[in-house]
């Protein structure tokens, strides 16, 4: 086994530290502003990174920020770690039962909300492909990726918008959280097909990729789902606990990720089933799910946002063109989408619109799928640069425009 | 010992001539007692005179040949039958005799009591173990989660309590921290995520406390209590703990199929494995 050096570990040990602390600072500034915390972690990012103080202090930037090549590498290995981690939590968020039991109302919000972006997506891809900069040359498979990046909603956001405005426990609360649950689940399956896909042509045919893709989330969320829920009590019994826990759960979530890795598939697919079959147990307490969330959230979330500011320059590539089709496709597709379930469900104008908004969140779900489409070469860093900033407007805006739509609950339940 | 007002007027009984035959048609006199409803026997099969005159001499021994009892025979599938007697019939209450725990594939397929508590349009009570000496329901513990079939669930329990006479009524709010847990603390200042919790729930207690202001509860004591958790599984478990009589839950919002046993509905951790004797309660005059 290869060891990193003294001047090495110093780098990587000097990187995580400053990346934590000032993720943290960021995040508490702007979360001072009302917006989510990976706000102020991806602008800590571009601030410390190539795009500014690299571009302005160089020597320092290089000095202090993984100027060493194994030092970044393991930094690199770190924040790959992170994503499984991260969609790993995002599975233990979603509850099946919760999806499954949902009324007219959020199923055709669900549906539309997911159906309407999508479609806008691939088509807009597909036809209009230039609108979108320098991207992989697989049209097919772009487009498909388009699509489901439309498509994905960010819960966390999306429930603290709803708390802020006093909405979480209203109809209107209850169908975007459903709803937003649902589209992930759809978003994650489908994404996952397409990152097989694009290593289809080494590996297998993409009926195979499918075939894979829609067997290991069956049986995962069924004999697998059954098999933990029963294990579970032995492990409360015997190991000490919720520590146990912590290390079994990831543990799992890591090894459901290499199997999926294994078979053709992406890791952050297992690791998200893995995190649907788990959290569903009867036996997992919110407070211990939490103890998992905590870790994650805390240490390899900020890590992960703010290294994506070290991967890419913003300043360098941004552009304003891409950056308005891919808001332009991204709101409207969302909130028409969602606007029309919404309808069809039985609820007013301003309600569907309403739902609209809050379901436009993005989010930091959003930044995990431009960036793994990044590492494979799918998409161009324009058009990352351009999704990164819809994640982040769409989150700012849904609270402002929710609030502007529904002022006052009264009002709300006067209409439910 | 007549309740004033009677929820379940109309009470039909499935019989099966199975050992348990006996014990169901006593509980039935109990239920009758009790509630003074009408009752009707159902049985799906061939009706020969042997099985005839055996239903009217256990009819005859517990004082049940009355204009008030009626005794249907019916042809065809067991649940398909009776959920059709029970519309035609304006049935109030379904009641059945149920094995506390079916077979993981008996469970899957769905045995004919479970099949009916997913079907059926009316209310249904699942005997676990009835008796040729039945025992009234002493301790209840009554579903009071924030919904809106719960008001009618709780009024329909302290009819009940009152009828039976019960010592006990546990009314649990199960707390499903599932959709709350999305306000992890991450995005929230220090005890900021657990204040918004706290918050939130307290809707749920002044709801829950509103509604026994307006449900007559007489001189009954009862107890309210939240559990965090899985719902349906979480108030299963108390009642098993404490060897409740009865366990009063809503009925589902939608008609059930297999994947609400695959992705369990919050009744089918009930379901699964009866803790005691089930109620399931349906308001009246809703699909």
């Amino acid at each position: 086994m290869r060891i990193l050096s003294h001047n090495e570990n110093i780098s990587l040990i000097l990187s995580i530290g400053l990346l934590l602390i000032a993720a943290r600072l960021f995040g508490e500034f702007f979360r001072k502003f009302k917006m989510p915390l990976v706000v102020g972690e991806l602008i800590a990012g571009v601030v410390l990174g190539p795009s500014l103080l690299g571009t302005f202090y160089p020597k320092f930037s290089s000095l202090v920020f993984t100027s060493n090549l194994n030092a970044s590498l393991a930094l690199n290995g770190i924040t790959n770690i992170s994503i499984v981690m991260l969609l790993f939590v995002a599975g233990m968020e979603l509850n099946l039962s919760l999806i499954r039991q949902q009324g007219k109302a959020a199923f055709s919000t669900s549906t539309f909300g997911l159906v309407v972006p999508l479609l806008m997506g691939y088509f807009s891809a597909y036809y209009f492909y230039e609108w979108y900069g320098r991207n992989s040359a697989d049209k097919l498979v772009f487009a498909l990726f388009m699509g489901t990046s439309m498509a994905i909603s960010a819960l966390p956001v999306i429930a603290r918008t709803l708390i802020d405005l006093n909405l979480f426990r209203t109809k209107i609360g209850s169908i975007i959280i459903t709803a937003a649950m649902f589209n992930d689940l759809i978003g994650w399956i489908l994404f996952s097909m397409i990152m097989g896909m694009l290593k289809g042509s080494a590996n297998h045919s993409v009926v195979l990729t499918l075939l894979y893709t829609i067997s290991y989330a069956i049986l995962m969320l069924t004999i697998g789902r059954f098999l933990i829920n029963k294990s579970l009590p032995w492990a409360e019994k015997n190991f000490s606990w919720p520590g146990g826990f912590l290390s079994l759960s990831l543990g799992l979530a890591f090894l459901g990720a290499a199997f999926t890795e294994y078979i053709g598939l992406h890791a952050i697919f297992g690791a998200f089933i893995m995190g649907i079959a788990i959290g569903d147990s009867v036996h997992v307490t919110e407070k211990t799910k939490d103890i998992v969330n905590q870790f994650v959230t805390n240490i390899f979330a900020p890590l992960f946002f703010v290294s994506i500011g070290f991967k890419v320059n913003f300043i360098d590539h941004f552009d304003l063109s891409i950056t308005l089709v891919v808001l332009l496709v991204a709101i409207v597709g969302k909130i028409s989408g969602a606007f029309l379930g919404a309808r069809l469900g039985g609820l007013s104008n301003k309600e569907s619109l309403a739902i609209g908004f809050g379901m436009n969140a993005r989010g930091a779900m959003e930044i995990i799928l431009a960036t793994l489409a990044l590492q494979a070469n799918l998409i161009g860093e324009e058009l990352f640069v351009a999704i990164v900033i819809m994640a982040v407007l769409t989150s700012i805006m849904a609270g402002p425009m929710m609030n502007w739509l529904v002022k006052t609950k009264s009002n709300l339940d006067n209409n439910l | 010992m007549h309740m004033t007002m009677n929820p379940f007027q109309k009470i039909a009984v499935a019989i099966a001539f199975s050992p348990r035959c006996e014990a169901m048609i006593a509980e039935a006199k109990l239920l009758q007692q009790t509630l003074g409803s009408a009752l009707y026997f159902i049985h799906i099969g061939n009706q020969t005179i042997q099985e005839e005159q055996y239903l009217k001499h256990l009819l005859h021994r517990f004082n049940l040949d009355n204009n008030n009892v009626h005794v249907v025979w019916r042809e065809g599938d067991p649940v398909e039958s009776i959920k059709e007697f029970c519309i035609t019939e304006s049935i109030d209450l379904l009641v059945a005799g149920a094995l506390e725990k079916e077979s993981l594939l008996k469970y899957v397929l769905g045995g004919v009591s479970r099949q009916l508590s997913r079907k059926v349009k009316c209310s249904m009570l699942m005997l676990t173990e009835p008796n040729i000496h039945p025992k009234s329901f002493k301790h209840l513990v009554v579903e009071g989660t924030d919904h809106p079939k719960t008001e009618n669930t709780i009024t329909v329990a302290m009819e009940l309590a009152k009828g039976f006479q019960a010592q006990t009524i546990d009314l649990i709010q199960e707390s499903d921290l599932s959709k709350l847990a999305l306000i992890r603390s991450d995005e929230f200042k220090e005890n900021e995520a657990g204040e918004k919790k706290i918050e939130l729930l307290r809707e749920e207690d002044e709801k829950l406390e509103e509604i026994l202001r307006c449900v007559d509860c007489g001189e009954l004591q009862i107890q309210t209590e939240r559990i965090e958790g899985k719902p349906g599984y979480v108030i299963s478990k108390f009642a098993r703990e404490k060897n409740a009589d009865l366990l009063i839950l809503n009925s589902p919002d939608k008609p059930m199929n297999l994947l609400d046993r695959v992705f369990p509905h919050d009744i089918e951790y009930a379901l699964a494995d009866l803790p005691c004797n089930l109620l399931i309660v349906h308001p009246k005059g809703k699909e």
